[in-house]
C-alpha cells in the first residue's frame, strides 16, 4: 500500500538553468520517446532529488502502513484471516525493501532512508497517523486504503524511471490479493449480523475524511508540477486519482448497504465528475506536521525497533563488508 | 510510558522521553548488497529480480527467497551474487549494440567460467544468456560477443564469475513446494460475489 498526495520539494527557478542544455535535451527526448531512464543515465539533479523523495516516501508508507494492520493479526477473527493478514503485512514490508532499493539506485543508501524516517526528516502517508480501533478499521484499510494506493501505483508504474517501474510491477501483482482479501473482509462484516454491520459503518465513518485526504490537496498548476509531469515523475494529478478512486469504489461501498458520511457526495452526470464536501485541509496539514493521533507512536515504534535491534545488526556486521549501490 | 491502543506497543514499554536524540552512528551499518535472479519455470532463463541487503551470501539467499518467491508459481530456482562482483558494461543508446564498443578479440583461454546477462530494452530486467569460459571479465565480454548471435542490439551486459554465484540446488527443489499450498495468498481465494448477490436479494 502507499500514500498519495506526495509532498514535492519546491524548486529554485535557477535549478534547471544550471543543467547542461544538451544533456537535458537528450534526457527529455528519451522520455518523450517513451523510453525508461536507467540508473547510469545522465539525469537532471531535480529529477534525481524528486524521485528519491517520492520513492522513499512510498517505502516509508509501506513500513508505517504495516503497523495499524499488524496490530490486528493476533486478534483477526479465525485462523484463515490471521494467516491472510500476516501474509499481507509481510508483503507490505517486502514492498518497502523493493522501494528502498529502487531509491538507492539514485544514490541514497537504505540505511540513510531508515534514519530519515526515524528522525522525522522524511514523510510517509498521512493516513497511517490514524488508529485502527476495531477489526473493521483493519478491514477498511485492507480494502479501501489499498485501493487508493493501487490507483496511485498503477499511474506511477507508467512513469519514466526504470527501477521504480519494475518495483511497482511486482508490488501491483501482490496488491491484487490485498484488495480482494480486504473486499472479502468488508463484505463479510457488511452482510453479517447487525452488530457487524454497525461496526463496519462506524469504521467507514471514521476513515472517510482521512481517505479523502489520502490523495492530497488539489494540485496547483505550477511550473514545477508541469515539469514533473513532463518528466513522468508525477503521472496523474491528486484530483484525477481521487476521482478515479471515487468512480471505482463508491458504488461498491453503496452496494453493501453502507453509507458514506458526506451528504454532498454525488456524481455530477453532466460533468462526469464526483462532487463532495471540501476536505478539511487544515486538519491534513496539522496531522502531516506531527500533530495527529498516532504520529508519535508510529515513529516511536520504528525507533525502538532500530535501537533494540542494533545488537543484531552489530552481531551480523562483517567489518570488511563494503556497501555497494544496487545495480537496477 | 507511551500509551497505545495496540497491546503489542504497550508491551514494548517505550519511555515517554523517546524523542531524546538518538546516539549518533559512527558510520552507516549498511549491509552488503546482492543481486537476485529468478527462474520462474524449468528451462526458462534466469531473470534479474532485484536487490537484497544481507550480511553474507546465505542470508542473502534466504532474504531473496522471502522477497522474490513469496508467490508459489513465481519460482523454480533462485540465485544470488554480490553486487560488487558483477561487471557492468557501458550503456548504449539509439539502438547501438554495446558489443560493437568492445575492441580486441577473445583469447580462447578457458581457465574461468562466467555467466552473461543481457538487457535488450530499457525498463526491462537483465536476462541470463549463457555461460562462457575466459581468462577474465573483459575477456568474458569478448567471448560472449563471439558466442551469442544477437538479433536485437544489446544495450547493457552484466558478467559474473560462475563461482561467485550461490544457486539453489536441484535436490532442494522441494523448498518451493510449500509455497503452492498457500492459496490464502492469492486473490482467487477471495470470491464473495454470491454473498453480495444474496445480500442484495434480501434487501429487495
Amino acid at each position: 500500500m502507499y500514500g498519495g498526495g506526495n509532498v514535492f520539494e519546491s524548486m529554485k527557478a535557477t535549478a534547471l538553468a544550471e543543467e547542461d542544455p544538451i544533456k537535458l535535451a537528450e534526457f527529455e527526448a528519451r522520455i518523450d520517446r517513451g523510453e525508461k531512464i536507467e540508473p547510469s543515465d545522465w539525469m537532471p539533479q531535480l529529477y534525481r532529488k524528486q524521485l528519491i523523495r517520492m520513492i522513499e516516501q512510498h517505502g516509508h508508507s509501506e513500513i508505517i502502513g504495516a503497523l495499524p494492520e499488524g496490530t490486528w493479526i493476533t486478534r483477526a477473527p479465525g485462523f484463515k484471516r490471521k494467516l491472510a493478514l500476516m501474509a499481507k503485512v509481510q508483503d507490505e514490508v517486502g514492498h518497502a525493501q523493493l522501494l528502498y532499493s529502487a531509491a538507492e539506485t539514485l544514490g541514497k543508501p537504505r540505511e540513510q532512508q531508515l534514519e530519515d524516517l526515524i528522525s522525522g526528516k522524511s514523510k510517509y502517508s498521512n493516513i497511517f497517523n490514524y488508529p485502527a480501533f476495531t477489526w473493521a478499521d483493519s478491514c477498511f484499510i485492507s480494502w479501501l486504503v489499498d485501493a487508493g494506493a493501487i490507483v496511485n501505483q498503477i499511474a506511477n508504474s507508467k512513469g519514466s524511471y526504470g527501477p521504480y517501474c519494475r518495483a511497482l510491477e511486482r508490488i501491483c501483482a501482490e496488491e491484487s490479493f490485498h484488495l480482494k482479501y480486504g473486499h472479502h473482509c468488508v463484505i463479510h462484516l457488511a452482510t453479517g449480523t447487525k452488530t457487524q454491520r454497525e461496526m463496519m459503518q462506524a469504521a467507514v465513518n471514521r476513515w472517510w475524511a482521512p481517505m479523502m485526504h489520502f490523495f492530497g490537496p488539489s494540485d496547483k498548476i505550477s511550473v514545477h508540477s508541469e515539469i514533473l509531469m513532463r518528466w513522468k515523475v508525477k503521472m496523474a494529478s491528486n484530483d484525477e486519482c481521487r476521482q478515479q478512486f471515487l468512480d471505482m469504489y463508491v458504488p461498491k461501498i453503496w452496494e453493501l448497504g453502507l453509507t458514506i458520511p458526506d451528504e454532498n457526495l454525488m456524481k455530477n452526470e453532466t460533468t462526469g465528475q464526483w462532487e463532495f464536501s471540501e476536505p478539511d485541509w487544515e486538519e491534513f496539514k496539522r496531522v502531516i506536521n506531527g500533530d495527529g493521533p498516532c504520529n508519535k507512536e508510529r515513529i516511536a515504534v520504528r525507533r525502538m525497533a532500530e535501537e533494540r535491534g542494533r545488537w543484531v545488526r552489530q552481531a551480523l556486521l562483517a567489518p570488511k563488508a563494503k556497501y555497494v549501490t544496487p545495480l537496477a | 510510558m507511551l500509551k497505545s491502543l495496540d497491546p503489542r506497543v504497550n508491551r514494548l514499554s517505550i519511555p515517554d522521553d523517546f524523542e531524546a536524540p538518538m546516539a549518533a552512528k559512527e558510520q552507516l551499518d549498511q549491509f552488503e548488497t546482492y543481486q537476485s535472479f529468478i527462474q520462474t519455470k524449468e528451462g526458462k532463463p534466469f531473470e534479474h529480480a532485484g536487490t537484497v541487503h544481507a550480511p553474507n551470501e546465505e542470508m542473502a539467499f534466504l532474504f531473496a527467497k522471502e522477497q522474490f518467491s513469496r508467490r508459489g508459481t513465481f519460482c523454480h530456482a533462485l540465485c544470488v551474487v554480490k553486487t560488487e562482483l558483477i561487471l557492468v558494461s557501458e550503456f548504449t543508446d539509439n539502438g547501438q549494440d554495446v558489443y560493437d564498443t568492445f575492441k580486441g578479440s577473445y583469447s580462447g583461454d578457458t581457465s574461468a567460467s562466467f555467466e552473461v546477462f543481457h538487457s535488450v530494452k530499457r525498463g526491462k530486467h537483465h536476462k541470463h544468456i549463457g555461460t562462457v569460459e575466459a581468462k577474465d571479465f573483459e575477456d568474458a565480454l569478448l567471448a560472449s560477443k563471439e558466442t551469442y548471435p544477437r538479433d536485437k542490439p544489446v544495450f547493457n551486459v552484466w558478467i559474473a564469475k560462475s563461482e561467485d554465484i550461490l544457486m539453489s540446488d536441484e535436490e532442494d527443489a522441494d523448498i518451493w513446494n510449500t509455497l503452492k499450498e498457500k492459496k490464502y495468498r492469492d486473490a482467487i481465494d477471495y470470491k464473495a460475489a454470491d454473498r453480495i448477490k444474496a445480500f442484495k436479494a434480501e434487501q429487495g
